[in-house]
């Protein structure tokens, strides 16, 4: 029996922002692989290329070289374009900022993703998602009408309804107080558990980074530590 | 799965995006509107008046082909191969006094055969349809019966005879074609004017000779029949396509400055457009990235974006079209007289058509380089873009980004009726644009080369002219364009003004008198001292003569060949008014050449005219000829002259020696300046009956007329030029909103820091004011260039602009830039720290 390929391979991967003397090297060759269904951290101070790293698995951002595969795809190959399709419907992605579209309700802000992706049912799964994260009653609200655990709750439907191979998370909890965090992230893991999804998650929480399966250090660019559970 | 979104998916997402209230896109729809506005009501009216003018070139022109000829009539060759051509209807005007009682007026005497109207009829007040008069009656104008003070059924008398007036016109079906007259219309039958002596040899009327052709004969064809067999006839045709050549030249000229001035408001607009489809998406630009992280490709963007874009630009282009077909009538209402026919509420498809694709395009151009940053830019990058401003994609920008200029500069050059014109306004425009864009990354510069100031204030300010993702090149532009429309209204309006106290002069003379018999001058004279004592009466030889050639003698250029007539050679055009004199007219200088002696009897000479010479290239000693009555006459230019001619008394282009065209039967025309304070009474009516064949006009009315005419074209004018200057205030909004919506940022992060809510305000003062006082002296620069060439190149008039008025009027608009700038500031002032943070 051959070992399933992992939901994301990455070999020497580097990120460079700027050009000429203004240049920053943000990621130094990260090698990584990470198994379907896994749950992992990153971990590391700020300034560490945590964030950075998760952008560019998760195709938001195009690797300045090396190698990425994500999900069977070759993201390294790919322009804006091909990586926005690779997104759909396969990557859902909450990040600390909520990012929810402010001109739509909760529920046109779920439903959004699914029907780029061309799914016909897209309306009655992001109902179905909404209630799930305990907003059946704030359908049509708009994201200014809903405080920041509820958007950050629309976020996670929002990433989760396309039911994804792979869940990307920058911060999740970063915008909101303890308790909400604490619920919002124990709605996370559980959710992505139902579908056995594959999760990344960006946090500067050690406790945080426990309940996840493999936890990675991120120093200055490069991986410093990388421990199982 | 699908690769692209379909458009109705697209437009679901983009209508749920889209704020009902169109919010963030008003600035759009405004500058839309004005701009598709303006052209749709300019490009309506020109259209219904030229199409009213071809459609009835025919009933204008009274017949398929006109004839005229001065001081004769047909001769029976040339009637009878008129009337070989179809129906003749042959006819005189000239001008008369009638009186009645106690009143006399001017009329503009028009003898009708029995064939008249061919097309059409004439419509009485009761009513009634006519057709020629009754023997011994008239048909007679409202104006003329008024000052005459008679109504149908009384009588009135021209030269010798007395006429019923048998009915009160109310539409003439010819009247365009006659062109301009001193006096309202008489109708009478042809036979009227020589039976009341009003045709002596000499006498200034004009025979026109209508023909209704037979089906199947060309306009054309018939005229180049009637040149071949009537060479030296001297006729001046006019077919039904050309009925009424002095209001399609009027038409024309006032066609060409509305079109200029739709495009001069759809090219400020089309900033406006511009600068509100790039703040628009520049605030979508969260969504955007959002968009990309939940897997919309730049496709995808692009399709629910420019869905937007085209809703909004839909609505305020609709909104505009149909605020432009409302406003036709009132803009018909302010050109007035001006206009040779009525224009009510009309529908051209064509022309809303072409001013619906103008405000598409633009709004197209420059949704491009936004929608092209989203294709180009990860969606980290555009999240990061508000610190971390995205370089232009100027590669990426040249294709999609010329092809809609270049469609937009050949839609305006395949619909322009003078597509000189348009490609003029379009490389003046591009070259203003440039010229703006130039200075703006100058100012950038500049302010980033200035030593940093101490006060702090100061310090922000200036970095907001130069720092990364500043809005100087937006404001630049938009405040010179918006400024510059201040200062070309205010210039045109008070050189307009000027003009119009210039032109009509203070002191003339109080009469001028038409027709006076050669041989009775000197009677005419006593007449008049006799009645009232120390007027001066001066009196010129009146011929009238087209212009058949000129040049050298060996190379002379004929008219008739000319294909176009140079620029300023009017005087070409048909006959003219021609004299004799021993001496240089009062009035004129000669500016090169000799005068004759005062009893010359060589070569016949001639004095022209010092601007003709220079609009046809003329020298001394080349020849003119011209045709006198059927006679081809050819003389030698011996001087030129300057001619004064505000001066307005009688001024000619062509002034001869008296032994070249003296023999030719002419009669006089008079001026009659009375004594400061001397009474009027009587000479009117002596000099009307004493001279019954003659045409006495007052000035004063002749003034009046005059200063309303001129009033009227500068509204019309004005309301024109108002149009831009809309379209600049919008395109000043704009700016100003789009600026401060970049402006969010700082101002919350400096409150959230402690700056007050003056030093916010001082700041946006300094940033504001400094670019104002820069572009002030631009706007001064552009906006005057532009009035005087619209003035000296387009109207023909001076160009007398009254500064302090457009120092005052740019002044306002500098205080209306940054009243408008600190307004906008205001809510986000008032706005709490926190709450502006969430707003973020």
């Amino acid at each position: 029996m051959t070992s399933p390929s992992p939901a994301i391979a990455a070999l020497n991967l580097t990120l460079t922002l700027g050009n000429g003397p203004g240049a920053v090297e943000i990621l130094k060759g990260i090698d990584l692989a990470v198994p379907v269904g896994q749950a992992l951290a990153l971990l590391g101070p700020s300034g560490s290329g945590k964030s950075s790293l998760m952008a560019v698995l998760s195709g938001l951002e195009r690797a300045t070289s090396g190698s990425l595969s994500v999900a069977g795809e070759n993201f390294a190959a790919m322009d804006e374009d091909a990586l926005a399709l690779a997104r759909r419907g396969r990557i859902g992605i909450v990040l600390q900022a909520f990012h929810l579209l402010p001109t739509m309700t909760a529920l046109e802000n779920v439903a959004t993703p699914m029907e780029l992706a061309g799914m016909a049912d897209a309306q009655p799964r992001a109902r179905a998602e909404l209630e799930a994260v305990g907003l059946g009653h704030r359908l049509s609200h708009y994201p200014a009408q809903l405080s920041g655990g509820e958007q950050q709750r629309v976020a996670i439907a929002r990433a989760l309804a396309p039911r994804p191979l792979l869940v990307f998370a920058d911060e999740p909890t970063g915008n909101l107080d303890a308790a909400t965090g604490q619920s919002v992230i124990d709605l996370l893991f559980a959710r992505r558990a139902e579908m056995a999804a594959s999760l990344v998650i960006v946090t500067h929480d050690a406790q945080l980074a426990t309940r996840c399966e493999r936890v990675i250090t991120l120093a200055d660019g490069r991986i410093a530590s990388d421990t199982m559970a | 799965m699908t690769a692209a979104l379909p458009w109705s998916a697209a437009w679901r997402i983009a209508r749920r995006d889209l704020s009902a209230r169109f919010r963030g896109l008003r600035l759009l729809l405004v500058c839309l509107f004005l701009g598709t506005g303006a052209l749709a009501a300019i490009g309506t009216l020109t259209a219904s008046i030229e199409r009213e003018l071809a459609g009835r070139g025919a009933a204008i022109l009274g017949g398929d082909i006109e004839a005229e000829v001065w001081q004769r009539g047909a001769t029976a060759a040339e009637s009878k191969a008129l009337a070989a051509l179809g129906t003749l209807s042959a006819g005189t005007r000239l001008q008369a006094m009638a009186s009645a009682g106690e009143a006399d007026a001017p009329v503009a005497l028009k003898a009708v055969d029995q064939n008249w109207p061919m097309i059409g009829a004439l419509k009485l007040k009761d009513g009634t349809r006519v057709r020629a008069p009754p023997p011994g009656g008239v048909w007679l104008a409202e104006g003329a019966a008024e000052r005459l003070g008679v109504a149908p059924g009384g009588a009135i008398r021209i030269g010798s005879q007395t006429l019923k007036v048998a009915g009160i016109v109310a539409e003439e079906p010819d009247s365009l074609s006659e062109g301009f007259a001193l006096g309202a219309v008489a109708i009478v039958r042809s036979d009227f004017p020589a039976s009341a002596g009003l045709m002596a040899p000499g006498s200034m009327y004009r025979t026109k000779l209508r023909v209704l052709l037979r089906p199947g004969t060309e306009p054309k064809a018939a005229i180049e029949r009637l040149k071949a067999a009537f060479p030296d006839a001297g006729f001046r045709y006019r077919t039904r396509d050309k009925a009424a050549p002095g209001a399609e030249r009027f038409i024309e000229n006032m066609g060409q400055f509305l079109v200029l001035v739709g495009l001069a408001a759809l090219a400020i607009a089309g900033i406006g457009i511009g600068g509100g489809v790039s703040s628009y998406l520049e605030a979508r630009r969260g969504s955007i990235a959002t968009f990309k992280v939940l897997g919309a490709t730049s496709g995808d963007i692009a399709r629910i974006y420019l869905l937007q874009i085209a809703a909004a630009a839909l609505a305020g282009s609709l909104a505009g079209l149909t605020a432009g077909v409302l406003i036709t009538p009132l803009l018909a209402s302010a050109l007035g007289t001006l206009l040779p026919v009525q224009t009510g509420f009309v529908f051209e498809p064509g022309a809303l058509a072409r001013a619906a694709l103008f405000g598409l395009l633009v709004a197209l151009v420059f949704a491009a380089p936004p929608l092209l940053r989203a294709k180009l830019y990860p969606a980290m990058a555009l999240m990061r873009a508000r610190v971390s401003p995205l370089a232009p994609a100027w590669r990426a920008m040249a294709i999609p980004v010329g092809l809609g200029v270049a469609g937009i500069v050949a839609l305006a050059l395949v619909t322009a009726a003078d597509w000189r014109l348009t490609a003029g306004f379009l490389g003046g425009a591009a070259a203003l644009l440039g010229l703006l864009a130039a200075l703006g990354w100058a100012i950038s510069r500049g302010a980033a080369r200035l030593p940093r100031p101490a006060n702090p204030l100061l310090r922000i300010a200036l970095s907001y002219l130069h720092r990364p993702g500043a809005q100087t090149g937006a404001l630049v532009t938009a405040l010179g364009f918006g400024l510059s429309a201040f200062v070309l209204l205010a210039a045109i309006e008070t050189s307009l003004s000027a003009n119009i106290a210039k032109r009509i002069p203070a002191r003339a003379p109080d009469y001028f008198v038409l027709d006076v018999p050669r041989a009775r001058a000197a009677e005419f004279v006593a007449a008049v001292r006799e009645t009232v004592p120390g007027a001066d009466v001066r009196t010129v030889p009146a011929m009238r003569g087209a212009i058949l050639a000129y040049g050298p003698p060996q190379q002379m250029t004929w008219v008739a060949d000319l294909k176009a007539l140079p620029e300023n050679a009017w005087a070409l055009r048909g006959e003219r008014g021609l004299t004799y004199s021993a001496d240089v007219p009062e009035g004129n200088v000669v500016t090169s050449g000799k005068w004759w002696p005062q009893d010359y009897a060589g070569e016949p000479l001639v004095s022209v005219d010092e601007d003709l010479a220079k609009a046809i290239g003329l020298r001394l000693n080349d020849r003119i000829v011209i045709s006198l009555l059927g006679v081809e006459r050819a003389a030698r230019i011996s001087s030129f002259r300057r001619i004064e001619w505000d001066s307005l008394g009688f001024n000619y282009v062509l002034v001869y020696s008296p032994n070249a065209i003296s023999d030719a039967p002419h009669n006089l025309a008079a001026t009659i300046d009375l004594p400061a304070g001397a009474a009027k009474t009587g000479l009117l009516r002596k000099l009307v009956r004493a001279f019954p064949a003659s045409s006495v006009i007052e000035t004063g009315a002749l003034l009046r007329d005059a200063r309303a005419l001129l009033t009227q074209m500068s509204v019309a004018i004005l309301a024109a030029a108002s149009v831009t200057v809309l379209a600049g205030i919008a395109v000043l909004l704009g700016a100003i909103a789009a600026a401060r919506a970049a402006r969010l940022y700082d101002t919350v992060i400096l409150r959230v820091l402690g700056a007050s809510r003056r030093q916010l305000l001082l700041l946006q003062l300094a940033e504001y004011g400094l670019l104002a006082l820069i572009l002030a002296g631009v706007a001064l620069a552009l906006g005057s260039f532009i009035g005087w060439l619209v003035m000296t190149r387009m109207f023909e008039f001076d160009w007398l602009p009254d500064w302090p008025s457009v120092l005052g009027v740019l002044g306002g608009g500098l205080a209306m830039v940054l009243g408008f700038a600190l307004a906008g500031s205001l809510p986000l002032l008032r706005a709490k720290p926190a709450q502006a943070l969430r707003d973020l």
